[in-house]
């Protein structure tokens, strides 16, 4: 069993401005959603990259893929540079030997949520994943 | 830069506006865009930019009730025109006349190095902000234009028209 499960896991409420956030070490569910343009994004974040800095520390890699899913819809610049610094956490696990991905959903048609997956994509070292949608959901 | 509405104007918001009254404009413009037949490429470029400097009016404008911010849209043959008009402080005018004038004289390629670069290199300001805002805008517009013009000794009026074209998304 991995030190992972000592970990609390985190769950944030979304609202109009801020994203749904599940960090759940036990069941493997790492989730941001929504939308994400707080006031003050590095306020708004700091507690998640708090957790996942713990996280990261604790967590002894074992043979289970631990996936990141992120399904934004309008986000603001700097919470477009706080996802990379969140970013950086799931490139160091995965540095760690745990096998681990990002999933970078955007529905299929949304280019410009794909241009945003593709910028992450080349920035971070861990595998990172475009997953394209069909519907509008 | 005159700012009129002879297109078609689909949004206006000139009052107050903070982050309870901000997710209100979001959720009209996205509904109204939606409705207009705007797909969500263009319609992200679109609401992210009224992110962008909603939030700069947000934390930078100068607090004055007698002058408040003004947010409109309007659709075009040529596009989706959002404007958006707040009192600053002589000393903001002066930071932002030469921001402005350093970043439009940018190609592409080196609007996109200077984005790549602050977003993965650059510091957060004290408002939390990546100072990415307003090279996101110019970048993603079409058309971008700007004006600083006195209001009085003390502040200068701040216009932002940023024009996204529709034919290139169609």
């Amino acid at each position: 069993m991995s030190d992972a499960t000592i970990i609390d896991r985190l769950v944030i409420e979304p609202t109009f401005t801020t994203p749904e956030i599940i960090f759940d070490p036990n069941n493997r569910r790492f989730y941001i959603g929504g939308n994400s343009y707080p006031e003050n994004s590095l306020k708004f974040y700091a507690p998640v990259l708090q957790w996942l800095d713990s996280f990261v520390h604790k967590h002894k890699p074992d043979k289970e893929l631990l996936t990141l899913e992120v399904r934004l819809e309008y986000f603001n610049t700097s919470t477009a540079k706080v996802l990379l610094d969140l970013f950086r956490y799931f490139e160091a696990l995965y540095e760690k030997g745990q096998p681990t991905q990002i999933k970078w959903m955007f529905l299929q048609e949304d280019t410009e949520m794909e241009d945003a997956g593709l910028d992450y994509q080349a920035a971070v070292k861990v595998p990172f994943e475009l997953v394209p949608i069909n519907e509008e959901a | 830069m005159t700012v009129s509405y002879e297109n078609r104007l689909l949004f206006r918001h000139e009052g107050p506006l903070d982050m309870e009254v901000l997710p209100i404009i979001v959720r009209n413009l996205d509904k109204l865009l939606a409705e207009e037949g705007i797909r969500p490429p263009l319609r992200r470029k679109v609401v992210t930019s009224l992110i962008e400097l909603a939030q700069n009016i947000i934390h930078y404008a100068v607090d004055n009730q007698d002058y408040p911010p003004l947010i409109a849209l309007s659709r075009s043959d040529e596009g989706i025109t959002l404007l958006t008009r707040n009192l600053v402080y002589y000393s903001q005018e002066i930071f932002l006349q030469s921001y402005l004038q350093n970043l439009m004289q940018m190609s592409r390629d080196e609007l996109e190095a200077l984005h790549h670069n602050t977003l993965t290199s650059g510091s957060y300001s004290d408002s939390g902000g990546a100072s990415l805002g307003l090279i996101q805008v110019i970048f993603k517009a079409d058309k971008f234009e700007y004006e600083l013009s006195c209001a009085d000794g003390e502040y200068a009026w701040f216009t932002v028209k940023a024009t996204f074209f529709v034919k290139s998304h169609e």
